[in-house]
């Protein structure tokens, strides 16, 4: 299970070619700014994502975002690994 | 900062509708609820004909083979729906060509809980991703 910082559908792209949500799908907006590393989409399918901008769109502001490669565990393996001591 | 939703129609791909036997993947395990919220956030920023449009995402095998768009987009799913583009037109569900291919667009009417139960049959069973963990997000520039 995965805690998210922003949740979505990671099957969801638009013309972009992104994968796109809304902010207010945030745990905190105020995180969600363009360059961003982020793990978004929801508890059982999640991944590590790079903000790309904000649009505004229907009632609310959508957020574009990266997939980047690999796995959430992936990366705290990597983080685990850079702070052994 | 809000905005239009966005019209779909002037933006949908000109293109023959995928064959009936072509394959289509979904990432994810979906219920019924997981259905409607995504349907309705995709109601939320997209219109088609002026109406909210509800739908969910999906993506058809067209160019790639199966394997290397599983493994380019779908690396991050453990499990994956893989219908056939006929099994989804049997059930009723209409695939739009929107955003940049081989993505679609599969809409629903009402999302209500009728139809997100004829969704779910249509999906068929989930099924293990065999390129799950192995590899690269896919975009398009790169290829």
């Amino acid at each position: 299970m995965y805690r998210v910082d922003i949740t979505a559908d990671l099957n969801d792209e638009d013309e972009t070619g992104y994968v796109w949500t809304f902010l207010d799908e945030a745990r905190d907006p105020a995180q969600i700014i363009p360059g961003a590393l982020v793990v978004a989409g929801d508890p059982e399918a999640a991944a590590v994502c790079q903000v790309i901008d904000l649009a505004p769109a229907g009632d609310g502001t959508i957020v574009h975002l990266r997939l980047l490669p690999g796995l959430v565990d992936d990366y705290r393996a990597l983080i685990e690994r850079s702070l052994a001591s | 900062m809000a905005g239009e939703r966005i019209e779909q129609r002037s933006r949908l791909r000109a293109e023959q509708p995928p064959a009936t036997t072509t394959l289509v993947i979904r990432g994810g395990r979906d219920t019924p609820d997981k259905l409607r919220s995504h349907a309705e956030r995709t109601a939320r920023a997209w219109s088609l004909d002026g109406v909210p449009l509800l739908g969910i995402s999906v993506f058809a095998v067209l160019d790639l083979p199966l394997d290397d768009l599983l493994r380019r987009r779908f690396a991050t799913f453990r499990t994956i729906y893989l219908p056939t583009a006929g099994q989804l037109d049997e059930h009723g569900f209409e695939l739009l060509p929107t955003g940049q291919e081989p993505h679609f667009t599969l809409r629903l009417h009402r999302a209500d809980d009728r139809e997100l139960a004829q969704l779910l049959s249509a999906l068929g069973a989930p099924k293990p991703n065999p390129q799950y963990a192995r590899s690269m997000i896919w975009r398009r520039e790169e290829d």
